[in-house]
């Protein structure tokens, strides 16, 4: 099941300064916090001068895309996905 | 070809070129299905590929390893796909992604040479000839990158490697063993090499060109090897035969950079439409697309070209020059309206496309004697800048109310060039 959604959500994120990492460590979704086991991917996008990250992130068997707006801090699942064909 | 040149080919005896490969032609295997997996960790080993559109008739653009190892390929349909693999999941693209893994390796390669350029987004040619790195020995090289590209931009992702004396068959190396090969041509092993290939295994070499060279008597890599420049020029009936004689013997001669030719965008109509009315506002979308990208790199252009694919598969398309260079949306819209409804049909049309050529580099500041023209290109200037900050179409054409879904990011397969013009604006 793939989901697309567009919805604030509140994010723990954390900074590790050896080796300079960012990620996020956890995720309230739905009245429900995950915790993150691994980033798959963080990329980056500008819309206009506004630049966006995006981290593709697993919480044991959830896949959340969380996107960081630069301009005005704020975090937003985009998409959710269990791995599995719809 | 008169007789002077055809006696010094036939004079040319070259042998497959002495000179140690240096050349090395790395492809990211599965690009886009590859990404999406790096990205999501529980698609790994899993049958996927990313798809134009999501839907039955939708086209296949990247089949995972585990999808092409069920027989889907690049090119099908959805529906296709699914039969063959019915547990196939489909992913529409997401160009940034492929764009920044794109960028990733490009800044890799570059710790090993300045001299290298991209092919495509999924593929680099490097030179390494004169650079310290090339002491550590190219396969060396090719090992370094391959775990450095696990290490530092993601542990699915694999490439595969091939080294040569020239680019031709660096890229031919590469295309040996997928995925994650790391294979060298060269002059010890090539005879061996050409004896396991067939003519359309060839990078360049389709049905058409093997039927050419069947008629001259040309059968296997090793009767091209072995033909004379004379024979293949006949073959080919233009120099291409020369071209592949050095080819073939490791010498460069696809060392060329074909500069901006033209700007152009396409768009596969979701429903059926036959009325020039109808079709207009995505025709002024893809102007004001490709119009803007043309702006940007500071081209203007005297030609536009649209062209139409029907529904029963027929074909139209018609390019004009203008007498003045064209570079605001409205003007070159207008234009391309007026060579649309010259189409002689009025059938269901399924794609669409615009491109512009004849390019310029744009001065625009001689024009400013012209009152007129100065003040549309302030206008069309302005409307960019707000575009620029805010995200493309803030402000749009009335006319293009209703388009937002169309003509959505796309990434290209070959042309990158685009994607030069934002590494350096970044």
């Amino acid at each position: 099941m793939h989901l697309k959604v567009d919805v604030p959500v509140s994010v723990i994120f954390v900074y590790e300064p050896n080796g300079a990492k960012v990620f996020p460590l956890k995720v309230r979704w739905d009245g429900r916090v995950y915790t993150i086991t691994k980033v798959g991917l963080h990329h980056h996008f500008r819309v206009g001068r506004v630049l966006h990250h995006v981290f593709s992130v697993v919480s044991d068997e959830t896949f959340f895309r969380l996107n960081l707006n630069t301009d005005n801090l704020s975090w937003r699942l985009e998409e959710v996905s269990d791995g599995l064909p719809d | 070809m008169d007789s002077q040149t055809k006696f010094i080919y036939n004079q040319i005896n070259l042998p497959f070129n002495p000179k140690p490969p240096t050349l090395m032609h790395i492809d990211l295997n599965s690009c886009f299905a590859t990404i999406e997996q790096q990205a999501n960790p529980l698609l790994r080993g899993r049958p996927i590929a990313v798809v134009a559109y999501d839907s039955p008739r939708g086209c296949i653009l990247a089949p995972s390893i585990e999808a092409k190892k069920m027989g889907v390929k690049t090119g099908m349909q959805v529906r296709e796909g699914k039969l063959l693999c019915p547990s196939l999941q489909t992913l529409e693209p997401d160009p940034w992604k492929y764009r920044n893994i794109h960028i990733q390796l490009r800044d890799l390669i570059s710790q090993y040479t300045t001299c290298f350029s991209p092919k495509s987004i999924d593929e680099f040619i490097l030179d390494l000839e004169g650079f310290p790195s090339f002491k550590l020995g190219m396969h060396q090289i090719g090992l370094e990158i391959k775990q450095k590209i696990k290490a530092q931009i993601g542990e699915w992702l694999t490439v595969s490697i091939g080294i040569g004396p020239n680019r031709f068959l660096a890229k031919l190396a590469a295309n040996l063993k997928k995925p994650d090969g790391l294979e060298e041509i060269n002059q010890k092993n090539y005879q061996q090499i050409y004896q396991k290939l067939s003519l359309i295994d060839l990078n360049g070499i389709k049905t058409a060109s093997a039927i050419r060279l069947n008629n001259a008597g040309i059968y296997s890599i090793n009767d091209f090897y072995n033909s004379t420049i004379d024979q293949l020029q006949s073959a080919f009936e233009s120099i291409l035969g020369y071209y592949w004689y050095l080819r073939l013997r490791g010498w460069e001669i696809d060392d060329v950079d074909f500069g901006r030719k033209s700007f152009g965008n396409m768009y596969s109509l979701p429903k059926i439409i036959s009325t020039p009315e109808g079709i207009s506002p995505i025709l002024h979308k893809l102007v004001e697309k490709c119009s803007f990208r043309m702006r940007r790199a500071g081209y203007s252009a005297r030609g536009v070209h649209v062209a139409l694919l029907y529904k029963d598969h027929s074909f139209w398309h018609h390019g004009s020059v203008n007498h003045e260079p064209l570079f605001s949306a409205s003007d070159i819209y207008k234009y391309a309206y007026r060579i649309m409804v010259s189409s002689p049909y009025r059938k269901p049309v399924a794609n669409i496309s615009v491109s512009l050529f004849d390019l310029t580099k744009s001065n625009f500041s001689q024009l400013d004697l012209f009152n007129e023209i100065s003040k549309k290109i302030k206008l069309t200037s302005a409307i960019d800048k707000i575009n620029e900050k805010w995200g493309n179409f803030v402000i749009t054409p009335a006319m293009m109310i209703g388009t937002q879904n169309n003509v959505v990011d796309r990434v290209a397969f070959g042309n990158i060039k685009e994607l030069e013009q934002f590494i350096c604006t970044e």
